[in-house]
């Protein structure tokens, strides 16, 4: 008790720095620290799948469906839930999110959307999320450029 | 407990402190989740590459398109004015630097929808603004600007500008594209000079 009274300066200067420490490392905004890492596997397209690839998942499929009509997706068995984009980071849809036991597939006819919030959610420390697409080709230039040649 | 004590004491609990600390080097986000959600779902941060190629017509100086492929597809074709910074290397320096935080218009674009739309969402959830995609992509580009073209027996007013603006943006994409290397940087410079006479400046 003495020590405490003698000391009482130093202690309090020490437990509001490691309160601000506990404040700044739990991540009081929600994201995880090093967005770069979390955003790994979009560099090399592993986040983005086809229902085909998908289908060949083991474990238990959580498809979110972010359209207002859901188009089956007959190929991939697992639980389906229409979550529109604007409502997909209730607290209840992020849980369900993050306890899930497998692997999470984001739905959107827009790929615009799922990437957003793909990302959104991987920076929130969600794993084992993908994007689900018709082709693996998204990123492949698919034209060819003509030089004018007679302009020089 | 004397002074030298009470000083090893203090130090001890600042080197716990410090090792709890997470490791700073690496850049998160800043902006809240749910902020950072209604900034990625507004439609307006979508441009259409009609929008993008008026903005090359008119050489605006305010507006900075980024170019976010491998400088080997850069090389290959570009969009005129626009900058290369590969996705890959967009976290490695301080975004906020390239993006000239507040100041410009930023257009992400790739060949498709992906890289464009992750470098939006990371780039305001880094609280950066004014950051914008231009939807479909280097793909969309070709479809629409240079390979479309109208049908019909009439033109309305608006088609025909839209269809104007297509024309000189195919224009300048194919000249700019069509220049060996060593010229495109010449050429570019010659356009400013241009620019600067036609406003009444001086070099």
């Amino acid at each position: 008790m003495e020590l405490i009274k003698n000391n009482k300066i130093v202690i309090a200067v020490v437990l509001i720095v490691l309160v601000l420490v506990v404040i700044r490392s739990s991540g009081i905004n929600h994201f995880k620290n090093d967005a770069k890492r979390l955003a790994g596997p979009t560099l090399e397209q592993s986040n983005t799948i086809t229902r085909e690839q998908a289908s060949r998942f083991a474990g238990k499929n959580l498809i979110i469906n972010m359209d207002k009509d859901y188009k089956s997706v007959n190929e991939i068995t697992g639980e389906v839930q229409n979550i529109t984009a604007d409502s997909i980071l209730c607290k209840k849809y992020v849980n369900t999110i993050l306890k899930h036991n497998g692997s999470v597939l984001l739905s959107s006819s827009e790929p615009g959307l799922s990437a957003r919030i793909w990302m959104i959610l991987s920076q929130m420390g969600c794993t084992n999320i993908y994007i689900l697409t018709t082709s693996t080709d998204n990123e492949v230039f698919k034209y060819k450029f003509r030089p004018d040649t007679l302009m020089h | 407990m004397n002074p030298r004590e009470k000083f090893s004491v203090g130090l001890l609990c600042m080197g716990m402190i410090l090792a709890l600390l997470p490791l700073s080097g690496s850049r998160s986000f800043t902006v809240k989740p749910q902020i950072l959600l209604s900034e990625v779902l507004d439609d307006n941060t979508y441009l259409t590459v009609d929008q993008v190629a008026k903005f090359i017509v008119s050489e605006d100086s305010s507006v900075q398109i980024i170019d976010l492929r491998t400088p080997e597809e850069f090389r290959t074709v570009n969009i005129p004015g626009s900058i290369n910074i590969p996705y890959s290397k967009l976290l490695d320096n301080d975004p906020g630097t390239i993006l000239n935080n507040g100041k410009t218009v930023n257009i992400f674009y790739s060949n498709g929808d992906f890289n464009s739309n992750y470098a939006l969402a990371i780039s305001k959830g880094l609280n950066l603004k004014n950051t914008f995609v231009m939807k479909g992509g280097l793909n969309e580009w070709f479809k629409t600007v240079m390979n479309g073209n109208f049908s019909g027996e009439r033109i309305s007013a608006r088609e025909n500008a839209l269809f104007e603006t297509r024309t000189r943006a195919k224009k300048m994409f194919t000249v700019m594209n069509s220049l060996p290397d060593s010229l495109k940087l010449k050429f570019k410079q010659s356009k400013l000079l241009a620019a600067k006479k036609l406003d009444g400046g001086c070099e």
